[in-house]
């Protein structure tokens, strides 16, 4: 047990920092939780210029997804400098890409389960040319995503798929979406989902923005009537979907937990900030309550560490299924805290009159979407005490 | 930084899990409540491993996670924790023999408030085994140190929620004259937080026995035909508690590693391990009660004695809101 790391992974900071030092886009000054700001109410900002050269910038420096290699915007990384990556990136509040299905989870997805031809959208997929979507979750699939309907019937060479998606992030910008059916219903229902590659600009797929309830246009419903899909855009095996929806990045996913950490240091720091502004960092009660989240939030820190730790040696890393459920629970109550110390001021949007230009009330909306995006804080505990303690299912 | 552990790491864990789970059972700790001296045998195995309190911290804390996994009693981690490393720091003539688990000691410091800060009170509070061990380090006002065998001061055992550790009121009055080292107040800052550190370790590994307790005993306590295990309510509280332990054991080793490094951030880092580890602590102790039911609120069932153990530690060395203000002082100075 060891507190700094060693003269490689020094090294590789630091060139990574010059890189970032160059090339990172000054709009980041500002912080990636303000992107939100900018999505106009159709969806058509949420994928700006800036960012789609920032990504491209990335990869063609090979600083993308740095555990891949070259060809696919990488650097052949180890793990511990893929930790030091994350860290340095999330740190400085830089994000690689505004769109993360292409890179995060269709990328890693077609480099496991596709075939040749599958493989040839990665670069595109990675390098952000292509965005993508994910047709996950349904009205009636959300949490128990197995139970998804939208159908696929094998007619010939073509599937014909007919059904619907909702809460599809980036479904109005994409060019492409990983939409998951069922091609079988006469099975159990985890046996009869199929993937398929589906082109968005086919006839028969029609996309309605759908607000956040910030207001902002970040996702979107996808409906799908008697959409023709080619059988060679089946990835994996018929009937094998299933085992695909639990991909995402090997390489990275031991840091996961490293941008929910960072997102919990920096609305603690925050929180310290409006309590002097706000003359309440001379209350006890205050003073108390802020200490409680650093302690959560380096504690949390520390854990995710451990576990990154035991994960570099090959041991299965139970850590990692409390991190994500612990840092969106924390910050979701530091979010509320933060409007609390400003008391009157709290729910102030006013970029003139609110704290941090009117964008902490965002913070708080965006909190909610933590605990329920990617397996709810519900969710999270049935798989901490179902695969990590052990006990049986109810 | 790394979390993982060297070879010798890992055979200094097991050996210590393995050696208190034999010397150190719960009947030990129960016949404990009403004879220390059952602990004896306990001590004469432990004082092996006496060395460790002149080593890096990481050490020290592995090995007394598992004393507090087992609630063990007696002179360890008064002496491993308090009293060698306060030794080493005024580099005294004891300090080998010591080491060597050849003689014992503890540390007295708080006085009638009882906040660990050096004062010069003649009567010192909340002193640890004070009627068992060779020698005591009496701190006084200026870090002044003087060190004396524990024969010369005379003590009251006061009676408190945990058995396995004893705590003493001593008074130092007789042997005010006894001849003090000089103690530079940072050193003793550094000291504090060391055992701090220790003592977060020691509440992670009570925690972890009270959580594993309240585990087992949902997989097998058969109610409405299952195992209660299987309710969703259960396996919600479970798997928060199991957050809670987790992350104090990860910011306890934390905590140690940033002393072995004296780190700039040690401070921080001390004050949010102990406040997470008091955390788990209690919260293990409160859930495992709960999550056990009736048989966890009687005397035959072992719960107590762990429950105990992590409450009473709690209060040691600052508690959980004591040391949130602390670390709001290093976060937000006035």
């Amino acid at each position: 047990m060891h507190l700094s790391w060693g003269p490689e992974e020094v090294a590789f900071r630091e060139e990574l920092c010059a890189f970032l030092d160059e090339y990172v886009p000054p709009e980041f000054e500002r912080g990636y939780d303000y992107a939100g700001e900018g999505e106009g109410e159709d969806g058509a900002d949420i994928v700006p210029g800036w960012a789609r050269e920032w990504q491209a910038t990335l990869f063609d420096h090979g600083w993308m997804i740095p555990g891949y290699p070259p060809e696919l915007g990488g650097r052949n990384c180890t793990l511990v400098q893929t930790l030091v990556y994350l860290e340095e990136l999330a740190s400085r509040r830089v994000i690689r890409s505004f769109h993360y299905p292409g890179y995060g989870i269709v990328s890693p997805s077609l480099l496991e389960f596709g075939n040749e031809e599958q493989k040839k959208l990665v670069p595109a997929a990675a390098r952000g040319d292509t965005i993508w979507c994910i047709g996950m979750s349904e009205p009636n699939a959300g949490s128990d995503l197995a139970g998804l309907q939208t159908r696929a019937m094998l007619d010939g060479d073509r599937f014909i798929v007919n059904g619907q998606k909702v809460w599809t992030s980036y479904a109005s910008v994409a060019q492409k979406c990983f939409v998951y059916v069922r091609t079988d219903p006469d099975v159990p229902k985890h046996k009869g989902i199929s993937l398929l590659i589906v082109d968005m600009d086919t006839p028969g797929i029609e996309v309605r923005p759908l607000r956040h309830l910030s207001r902002s246009a970040g996702f979107a419903e996808v409906f799908f009537t008697d959409v023709e899909v080619p059988v060679e855009n089946l990835v994996g095996g018929l009937n094998d979907g299933w085992r695909i929806t639990q991909g995402s990045l090997a390489h990275e996913r031991a840091g996961l937990w490293v941008e929910g950490v960072c997102r919990l240091d920096s609305t603690v720091q925050g929180l310290i900030g409006i309590a002097e502004r706000y003359g309440r960092h001379t209350d006890a009660g205050v003073r108390r309550d802020i200490a409680a989240f650093y302690e959560q939030a380096l504690s949390l820190r520390a854990l995710g560490h451990k576990g990154f730790s035991s994960f570099a040696q090959g041991s299965s890393a139970p850590e990692h299924s409390y991190m994500k459920m612990a840092t969106s629970e924390i910050g979701k109550a530091a979010a509320e805290y933060g409007m609390e110390l400003q008391g009157a001021y709290g729910p102030v949007m006013d970029p003139e009159r609110g704290e941090d230009n009117g964008r902490w009330v965002n913070y708080f909306f965006l909190s909610f979407a933590n605990t329920i995006a990617g397996g709810s804080s519900e969710i999270q505990r049935n798989i901490i005490a179902q695969r990590v303690l052990g006990l049986p299912r109810s | 930084m790394d979390f993982s552990l060297t070879d010798e790491q890992v055979m200094l864990r097991d050996t210590a899990r393995a050696l208190l789970a034999k010397e150190c059972p719960p009947i030990l700790v129960r016949e404990h409540v009403d004879d220390p001296t059952v602990a004896l045998p306990l001590w004469s195995q432990l004082k092996d491993f006496a060395a460790l309190g002149d080593g890096p911290c990481t050490d020290l804390c592995l090995f007394i996670e598992e004393t507090g996994y087992a609630a063990a009693p007696g002179p360890f981690f008064a002496t491993t924790a308090l009293f060698a490393p306060l030794l080493a720091a005024i580099d005294h003539e004891l300090l080998p023999a010591v080491l060597a688990g050849d003689a014992t000691g503890t540390v007295a410091v708080a006085g009638a408030d009882g906040q660990w800060t050096p004062n010069d009170e003649p009567v010192k509070t909340f002193v640890p085994e004070a009627d068992r061990v060779d020698f005591v380090a009496i701190v006084g006002a200026d870090a002044r140190v003087r060190v004396v065998p524990s024969a010369d001061v005379s003590t009251r055992h006061v009676r408190m929620i945990d058995f396995s550790r004893r705590f003493f009121e001593v008074d130092t009055a007789a042997v005010a004259g006894a001849p003090a080292a000089e103690l530079d107040p940072a050193t003793l800052t550094n000291l504090t937080a060391r055992a701090t550190a220790a003592l977060a370790a020691e509440m992670v590994g009570t925690s972890r026995r009270l959580f594993e307790m309240a585990l087992a005993y949902a997989k097998e306590r058969i109610q409405f035909d299952v195992p209660i295990g299987s309710f969703q309510a259960i396996q919600h509280r479970l798997a928060e508690c199991s957050l809670d332990v987790e992350r104090a054991t990860a910011a306890a080793q934390y905590a140690a590693m940033t002393l072995d490094a004296e780190d700039p951030e040690r401070f921080h880092a001390v004050h949010v391990a102990k406040a997470a580890a008091g955390n788990a602590a209690t919260r293990s102790a409160k859930d495992s009660i709960q999550i056990h039911g009736g048989i966890g609120y009687t005397w035959e069932h072992d719960l107590h004695l762990y429950l105990r153990r992590a409450v009473g530690s709690e209060y040691w060395l600052g508690t959980t809101s004591w040391h949130h203000d602390r670390l709001a002082d290093l976060l937000m100075p006035i």
